[in-house]
C-alpha cells in the first residue's frame, strides 16, 4: 500500500511539474516479486506552439513534427509492445496502463479535418509516414483495421476546438517489435541515448524483457484555455527485466544448470543425499547493479535537463526503506528520499558514469505493490474451422467498489461476431452488467467490427463476457505467407470509467492478450495440382478439336482410284503442279 | 463405336451376371495382396522431416548436472504423494510447481460411464513465454498412472524438473503448459475438453487458467520407482482416438532427436525387437492398423488429436543403459524444435502407416486396398440389382429359331413365367412349328425388326418391403448401441451373452416369421441383400478416408456377405448360415478377446468409457454399419432354410 501511495504521489508530482521546463527525463526502478525489476523510462520535451507553428524545432524532433503538421494531427499516441503484464504477480500497471499498448503496434490520433473522409485520408498519410519513421509496418493499418472509438479514449491535451477533431484508432497485433523500432525511438530523444538515463536503453536487454512497452504521446498542453500552449511530447519505455536472466553475460547467455554446490538443498528431507537435492527457495532479494542489468553503464546526466529542483533527479528507485542501495560514481550526485522513504531519487553527475549497486539481501518486509483495479483475460473457445466463441473473464478484486468500465473490441472482418449471442454474466448477481453497447458491424474486405461496451462489475465478482463468431473463408490470395499460423485478433482495450479516477487526464487502462484465430486454410499446393490437371484436360480436348477443325475430310469415293507407285508419283506431280500453278 | 456397341450388346448377355462374384473375390484378393506388398521397399518410403522450421536435434541440450539431483529429489517427492487423496496430492504438486514461479491451477473431473465413477484431479501449470503473447502454447504432460496401470513416478518427476529448468530459458516463443493428470486417458480428455470449452461444466470443472491455441502435446510415461530404472528404448505411441494420427513431422522429430541426437532407440506398436525384416515390418503395420481400427485411446496424447493438436507419448521400455536425463534431454530438444514452429504443423502427412520408426506408407499408396474391398460390396450390390430386374432363369437364347428341348424349357419355368408357360402349352399342338418363342414385329424408320417378346418384358421391382426392411435393420442397431453404452458394469457380461444369443437367433426368427407370409419373394430378398451391400460399400469407402484400418477390418470381416445367396435349403445354405454366425459382430468380439487373452468385460467397459469420455465412434460403426449388414445378409440366407 505504501508503495502504491508513493507511486501515486510520484505521478502527481510529475503531473504538476508539467510545462515548467523544456526537457525532463526520469527512470523509475521498481523491484517486483520473483526477482524481476520494472524500469520505467520517461522522457518529456516541450515546444511552444508558436515555435511549433513556425517549424522552429528545438527539443521536439523535426521529423515527427513535420509529419504531424502535414497530417493535421493534433494529438498522437503510438505504442510498441511485446509480452504481457503479469498483474497477479506484478500488481498495478505502470502509469495505470495509460502508456501501455496492445501487443504489436497500436496507434490512435486526433486528426483535424472537416469531414470523415478527409480525416481518413489524413490518417492514411499519417500511418504511412510513421511507418517510414519507425521502421514498422504501420502502413498496413488500412480501413479494415481502423476504428473510431466512442467511449474508450478521451483526448489528453487541451484542444481549442474539438468539433472538427476525429479520433482514429488502429492496431497491428502481429507486428514484431524489435531493435529496428528502438533505434528511431532513441533518435527522437534530445540526448539520443548517448547521455542521461536513455544511455541504459539497449536493444538486447529491452527485447529480452518479460514485458516491454514503448510509447510516444504528443499533445498540446495549455496553461489556460488557448493561451501559453506548448506541444508536449512524451516518450515512455516500460520494461520488466528478469534479474537473473539479465545478469547473464552477453557472450554466455545459456542458463546452464548451476553447480550443485551453489544450490541450497533441503537437508531435512529424508532422502537427502549427495546426489539428491530438493532445492530450497532462498527468499533473498537478488544482488544487481545498473550496468549488469542493463548491459551498459549509465553515462551521467543529459545536459539538457534542469540543473536544480526535483525535475533534475533523473533516476529514482521505489522499494522498501530497508533495502541497501549504494551509488557508485566518480562524479557528484545527490540522493533525496520522499514518500516515507520508499522513493529514493538521484541527481545524476554530468559526464561521469553512475551506477547503483544493490547487494543480495533478505528482506523482512515484503515488497508491496499496488492492487490492480481489474484483472482481465480473454481466450477463444471451441474448435473447428467454422465457428468459435470468445470468452473474456474480468475480475474485480475490490471488496467494496463496483467498477464501471468500457470494453473495446476491434475485430478483423473475417471474424464475424454474432451480436445476439453476446452474454455478460456476473458471478454474484443476476443484474445485467451490460449498460451500453456501441456496435458497428464489419463489411467484408472493407472494415472490421467495432464493438464497444459499457459494463459495471459489482465488488468481488467475476464478469464473463462471451460471444460466438463465424470464421469467414478467405480468397486464396488473401492469406499471409505463414497462413497456417492463424490470424491475430487484437487485444481488447478496457478503460476504467469509475469510481477510480486518474490524477491526470491519461485515464486508467488495461489490455487483454491478443487471440490467435485459425481460419480454414487451403492446401496451397492444390492450385498447382489443379492447374496441371486442367492443362492436361485442355490439351487433350484442344488436340482433338484442332485435329477435327484443320483436317480435310474426303469421301472414300472421292479419292482418285490411282494406286501403287504410279499413283504416288502422280500425286506428287500434281501437288507440285498446284503449288507452281498458284505461284 | 464398334467397341461401344459390343459392350452394349454384352449388357444383354446372361453371362455378364456370372462375372460379379469373381470380380468381387478378385478385388478382395487384390486388396489384401496390396496390403501385403506395402512393407516392401518399393512401396514404402523413408520418413523425413518436412517442416523446415523444426530443425530437430540442432540444439545443444543442457538438462544435466545439478538438474539430475533435483530430479531425484522430485522423484522421491512424487513417490511420497501418489497414494495421497486427490486433494492433498494436488496441493503438493501445486506447491512444487509454484516453487518454480509458474502459474498453477487445478481441475476436478467426474465421469460416470457404465455406472462406474471415474473422478480425479488434474494439476497444471503455465510457463508464460517471456516474450510470447499468449497466442500459442505447447503441452508437456504426465499422468500419475501409466496406460498399463503402473505409477508414473519418474514421468511426473521429469515434468516437474523440466518445468523448473524451462523457466530459466528466455527463448520460449510459446507458452508451455505442464499437465499432471490423474489418470492416463480421462484426465487429459477432461482437461483438453475444458480447454476448448467443449466440456460439461456440471461434472468437469472449467479451467481457471488458459493460454493460447495448442500447437503440440508430448506425454511422458516412465514408470520407474524412487530408486530409478535404466531403460532400453523409447516406445513412441501416436494413435489418437478414432484412429486419427498426429502429423508425421512430430513423430519424425521425436524419432530423429531420440535416435539421432540422444542415441536412444525408438520402437512403436509394442514391437520391442524390430530387425527391419519383411515379417516384422508387416507385423508392425498390422498392429498399427489394429490399434487404429479399434479407435481407442492409446495414451494421454490421444485426447488431443481430435482437437487438431498433434500429440505423442514417449514411453520407456526394457532394461538398458539410458537414464532419465536422456529422456529429459530428448524432451528438451523436442520442445526446442516445437518452439521453432511458426505455423501449426501442417507440412507432413496426417494419414500414414508406419512400418518401423523410419519407414512409412502414405495414404496414396495404401488407400486403394481398403477402397477395393469396399468396392467389392458395391459391385455385388449392382449385380444383385440387375439380377432382381431379370426373370429368375432367363432363357439361354430367346431369339433362337430352333425349339428349345422340352425338358429344359420345363425346368426353366418358374412362377413368374407362368403366363408364358401357358401360352407355350397352348401352342404345343403344332410341335413341328419351328418358332418356340413369341415374337413382336417392330417397325421404325422404315426398318422392320423381329424381337423376341421376352427381351421386351419388364420385370417390376417391388421396392417397399426391401427398403423398409433394410432401414429397420439399420435402426435396430441403435438398441444394442444404446444398451451397451448405458448398462452398468455389473450387468455388462450377462447382457453381452444375451446379445450374442439374440443376434444369432434373430435372423432365423425373422426369416421364419417372414416366411409365414410367403414374403419376401426371391426378388425381394435379392433387393434386401442388394440394398444392404450398397449401404455397406458406401459406408466403408467413406470410412476408408477417415479411418482406413477400421474400414479395412470391417470390410474383411463382412466380405462373405458378398458371396452368400438365398439358397433352397439343404447343406449349402446351412453351411452359409453357419459361416455367417461365426462372423457376426458379437461373435467376432467374443472370439477376438478369447484369442488375444483379453478380458471380455474389460473390452466392454473400455468401449463404454470410450463412448462417454473419449468420443469414440467404433461402436457406431459396429452397431450401425456392420451389424445391420450382417443381419440383412443372414436373414436372406436364413430365408432359404424355410
Amino acid at each position: 500500500m505504501l508503495s502504491s501511495l508513493s507511486f501515486l504521489l510520484f505521478s502527481a508530482l510529475t503531473a504538476c511539474a508539467y510545462a515548467s521546463s523544456d526537457y525532463h527525463e526520469r527512470l523509475l526502478l521498481r523491484p517486483l516479486p520473483q526477482d524481476t525489476l520494472l524500469a520505467s523510462f520517461n522522457f518529456r520535451s516541450n515546444e511552444t506552439s508558436a515555435a511549433y507553428e513556425q517549424q522552429n524545432f528545438r527539443l521536439f524532433p523535426r521529423s515527427l513534427g513535420q509529419i504531424l503538421r502535414y497530417a493535421h494531427t493534433k494529438e498522437l499516441h503510438l505504442r510498441f509492445s511485446v509480452g504481457r503484464w503479469d498483474a497477479e504477480n506484478w500488481g498495478q500497471r505502470p502509469w495505470y496502463g495509460a502508456r501501455e499498448g496492445s501487443n504489436g503496434v497500436e496507434l490512435w490520433a486526433w486528426i483535424e479535418a472537416s469531414s470523415e473522409d478527409e480525416a481518413f485520408s489524413r490518417w492514411l498519410t499519417l500511418v504511412n509516414n510513421l511507418s517510414g519513421l519507425f521502421c514498422a509496418s504501420l502502413n498496413f493499418i488500412d480501413a479494415t483495421k481502423t476504428i473510431r472509438p466512442v467511449i474508450s479514449f478521451d483526448p489528453e491535451g487541451d484542444h481549442t476546438s474539438t468539433s472538427n477533431l476525429h479520433l482514429l484508432h488502429g492496431t497491428l497485433p502481429h507486428e514484431v517489435v524489435c531493435t529496428e523500432n528502438l533505434t528511431p525511438f532513441l533518435k527522437l530523444l534530445p540526448c539520443k541515448g548517448k547521455a542521461g538515463v536513455s544511455s541504459l536503453l539497449d536493444g538486447h536487454k529491452l527485447f529480452d524483457a518479460a514485458f516491454q512497452s514503448m510509447a510516444i504521446d504528443v499533445r498540446p498542453v495549455c496553461e489556460t484555455l488557448g493561451e501559453n500552449c506548448v506541444i508536449e511530447m512524451e516518450q515512455t519505455v516500460d520494461m520488466v527485466l528478469d534479474i537473473p536472466r539479465s545478469k547473464r553475460p552477453r557472450d554466455n547467455p545459456i542458463p546452464r544448470p548451476l553447480p550443485i554446490e551453489e544450490i541450497e538443498c533441503d537437508t531435512s528431507k529424508s532422502y537427502n543425499a549427495p546426489d539428491t537435492c530438493y532445492p530450497l527457495d532462498r527468499k533473498m532479494e537478488p544482488a544487481w547493479n545498473l550496468t549488469e542489468v542493463f548491459g551498459k553503464p549509465l553515462k551521467g546526466a543529459c545536459p539538457l535537463t534542469e540543473a536544480e529542483g526535483p525535475e533534475s533527479e533523473a533516476l529514482c528507485i521505489n522499494t522498501v526503506p530497508e533495502r541497501t542501495i549504494h551509488a557508485n560514481t566518480t562524479g557528484q550526485y545527490t540522493e533525496s528520499l520522499s514518500a516515507s522513504d520508499t522513493l529514493r531519487c538521484y541527481k545524476l553527475p554530468t559526464a561521469a558514469e553512475f551506477d547503483l549497486i544493490l547487494p543480495e539481501q533478505r528482506l523482512t518486509t515484503g515488497l508491496v505493490r499496488g492492487q490492480p483495479h481489474l484483472y482481465a483475460s480473454r481466450s477463444i473457445n471451441g474448435h473447428g474451422q467454422e465457428r468459435g466463441s470468445v470468452q473474456a473473464v474480468i475480475k474485480n478484486p475490490s471488496p467494496t467498489d463496483a467498477v464501471e468500465f468500457a470494453y473495446l473490441e476491434s475485430l478483423p472482418w473475417f471474424m464475424k461476431p454474432y451480436l445476439h449471442t453476446l452474454r455478460a454474466h456476473v458471478s454474484t448477481s443476476s443484474e445485467d452488467p451490460l449498460k451500453e453497447t456501441y456496435y458497428r458491424p464489419a463489411v467484408d474486405r472493407v472494415r472490421g467490427t467495432h464493438l464497444e461496451l459499457r459494463l459495471v462489475i459489482p465488488p468481488a465478482s467475476t464478469l464473463t463476457l462471451t460471444y460466438d463468431f463465424e470464421k469467414a473463408i478467405l480468397r486464396y490470395t488473401e492469406y499471409p505467407p505463414d497462413a497456417n499460423r492463424g490470424f491475430d485478433a487484437p487485444p481488447a482495450v478496457i478503460r476504467i470509467l469509475g469510481p477510480f479516477q486518474s490524477t491526470d487526464r491519461k485515464g486508467l487502462y488495461l489490455r487483454t492478450t491478443p487471440l490467435l484465430l485459425s481460419l480454414p486454410t487451403p492446401d496451397f499446393s492444390m492450385p498447382y495440382n489443379v492447374i496441371i490437371l486442367t492443362s492436361t484436360v485442355m490439351a487433350l480436348g484442344f488436340g482433338n478439336i484442332f485435329n477435327l477443325v484443320v483436317r480435310r475430310f474426303v469421301g472414300a469415293d472421292e479419292v482418285p482410284a490411282l494406286g501403287g507407285l504410279k499413283g504416288i508419283i502422280l500425286g506428287k506431280v500434281q501437288r507440285i503442279k498446284a503449288r507452281f500453278g498458284k505461284a | 463405336m464398334a467397341l461401344l456397341a459390343t459392350l452394349l450388346a454384352l449388357r444383354n448377355d446372361a453371362r455378364i451376371l456370372k462375372i460379379p462374384p469373381y470380380l468381387s473375390a478378385f478385388l478382395i484378393l487384390i486388396g489384401v495382396a496390396w496390403l501385403l506388398v506395402l512393407p516392401l521397399d518399393e512401396y514404402s518410403r523413408n520418413t523425413y522431416v518436412s517442416e523446415n522450421a523444426l530443425l530437430p536435434g540442432q540444439v545443444h541440450t543442457y538438462f544435466t548436472g545439478s538438474e539430475h539431483d533435483v530430479f531425484r529429489a522430485y522423484r522421491h517427492e512424487v513417490a511420497g504423494l501418489v497414494d495421497l487423496p486427490a486433494q492433498q496430492r494436488s496441493d503438493k504438486l501445486s506447491e512444487l510447481l509454484r516453487a518454480s514461479n509458474l502459474k498453477v491451477a487445478t481441475q476436478k473431473y467426474t465421469y460416470t460411464p457404465s455406472g462406474r465413477n471415474i473422478s480425479d484431479e488434474n494439476v497444471y501449470a503455465v510457463l508464460q513465454g517471456p516474450r510470447a503473447d499468449a497466442t500459442e502454447a505447447i503441452v508437456l504432460m504426465a499422468s500419475l498412472k501409466t496406460m498399463d496401470g503402473e505409477h508414473n513416478y519418474s514421468g511426473v518427476a521429469l515434468v516437474l524438473a523440466l518445468a523448473r529448468y524451462f523457466k530459466r530459458w528466455s527463448l520460449w516463443s510459446k507458452d508451455i503448459i505442464f499437465l499432471i493428470s490423474g489418470d492416463s486417458t480421462s484426465g487429459p480428455q477432461a482437461w483438453v475438453d475444458a480447454y476448448h470449452d467443449a466440456h460439461d461444466p456440471t461434472t468437469i470443472e472449467s479451467l481457471a487458467l488458459k493460454s493460447g491455441a495448442l500447437q503440440g502435446a508430448v506425454g511422458v510415461e516412465y514408470p520407474a520407482g524412487p530408486w530409478g530404472h535404466r531403460y532400453d528404448k523409447l516406445h513412441i505411441v501416436y494413435d489418437g482416438t478414432n484412429g486419427q494420427l498426429p502429423n508425421l513431422d512430430l513423430f519424425n522429430t521425436a524419432v530423429n532427436i531420440a535416435s539421432g541426437q540422444m542415441g536412444i532407440g525408438c520402437t512403436l506398436q509394442r514391437m520391442w525387437h524390430h530387425g527391419n525384416s519383411y515379417p516384422e515390418r508387416l507385423q508392425t503395420m498390422l498392429r498399427g492398423m489394429l490399434s487404429q481400427g479399434l479407435g481407442h485411446a492409446t495414451g494421454p496424447h490421444s485426447a488431443f488429436i481430435p482437437y487438431h493438436v498433434d500429440a505423442i507419448t514417449l514411453v520407456t521400455v526394457g532394461d538398458g543403459w539410458h537414464d532419465e536425463m536422456g529422456l529429459g534431454r530428448t524432451v528438451e530438444s523436442l520442445f526446442r524444435s516445437l518452439n521453432n514452429l511458426l505455423e501449426h504443423l501442417h507440412q507432413s502427412f496426417f494419414f500414414y502407416l508406419l512400418l518401423e520408426a523410419k519407414r512409412f506408407v502414405s495414404i496414396g499408396t495404401y488407400l486403394p486396398s481398403a477402397m477395393l474391398i469396399a468396392a467389392n460390396f458395391s459391385i455385388t450390390a449392382i449385380a444383385l440389382w440387375v439380377r432382381s430386374g431379370r426373370p429368375q432363369e432367363p432363357t439361354p437364347n430367346p431369339a433362337a429359331t430352333k425349339p428349345v428341348p422340352r425338358s429344359a424349357s420345363q425346368d426353366a419355368a418358374t412362377e413368374s413365367d407362368h403366363k408364358r408357360k401357358e401360352q407355350e402349352q397352348s401352342q404345343q399342338e403344332d410341335e413341328r412349328k419351328a418358332v418356340e418363342h413369341s415374337t413382336v414385329i417392330a417397325i421404325k424408320d422404315g426398318a422392320t425388326a423381329i424381337i423376341p417378346t421376352e427381351v421386351l418384358q419388364i420385370s417390376e421391382r417391388p421396392l417397399f418391403l426391401p427398403t423398409a426392411f433394410v432401414i429397420i435393420a439399420h435402426f435396430l442397431g441403435l438398441i444394442p448401441l444404446a444398451a451397451f453404452n448405458h448398462i452398468p458394469v455389473e450387468e455388462l457380461r450377462s447382457s453381452f451373452l444375451l446379445a450374442a444369443n439374440l443376434t444369432t437367433l434373430l435372423p432365423l426368427a425373422t426369416a421364419y416369421f417372414l416366411s409365414q407370409f410367403n414374403r419376401p419373394t426371391h426378388q425381394e430378398s435379392t433387393l434386401i441383400h442388394c440394398f444392404s451391400l450398397l449401404f455397406l460399400g458406401m459406408y466403408l469407402s467413406a470410412l476408408a478416408t477417415l479411418n482406413f484400418s477400421q474400414s479395412l477390418i470391417v470390410g474383411l470381416l463382412t466380405a462373405p456377405l458378398s458371396f452368400v445367396r438365398r439358397g433352397k435349403g439343404g447343406l449349402v445354405t446351412a453351411l452359409q448360415f453357419a459361416l455367417l454366425v461365426a462372423i457376426n459382430p458379437v461373435m467376432v468380439v467374443n472370439s477376438a478377446t478369447y484369442l488375444s487373452k483379453v478380458e471380455l468385460l474389460d473390452v466392454l467397459v473400455k468401449a463404454a468409457e470410450g463412448w462417454h469420455i473419449w468420443g469414440m465412434w467404433t461402436q457406431v460403426v459396429v452397431w450401425l454399419v456392420w451389424w445391420p449388414a450382417w443381419f440383412c445378409g443372414s436373414v436372406v440366407v436364413a430365408l432359404g432354410l424355410f
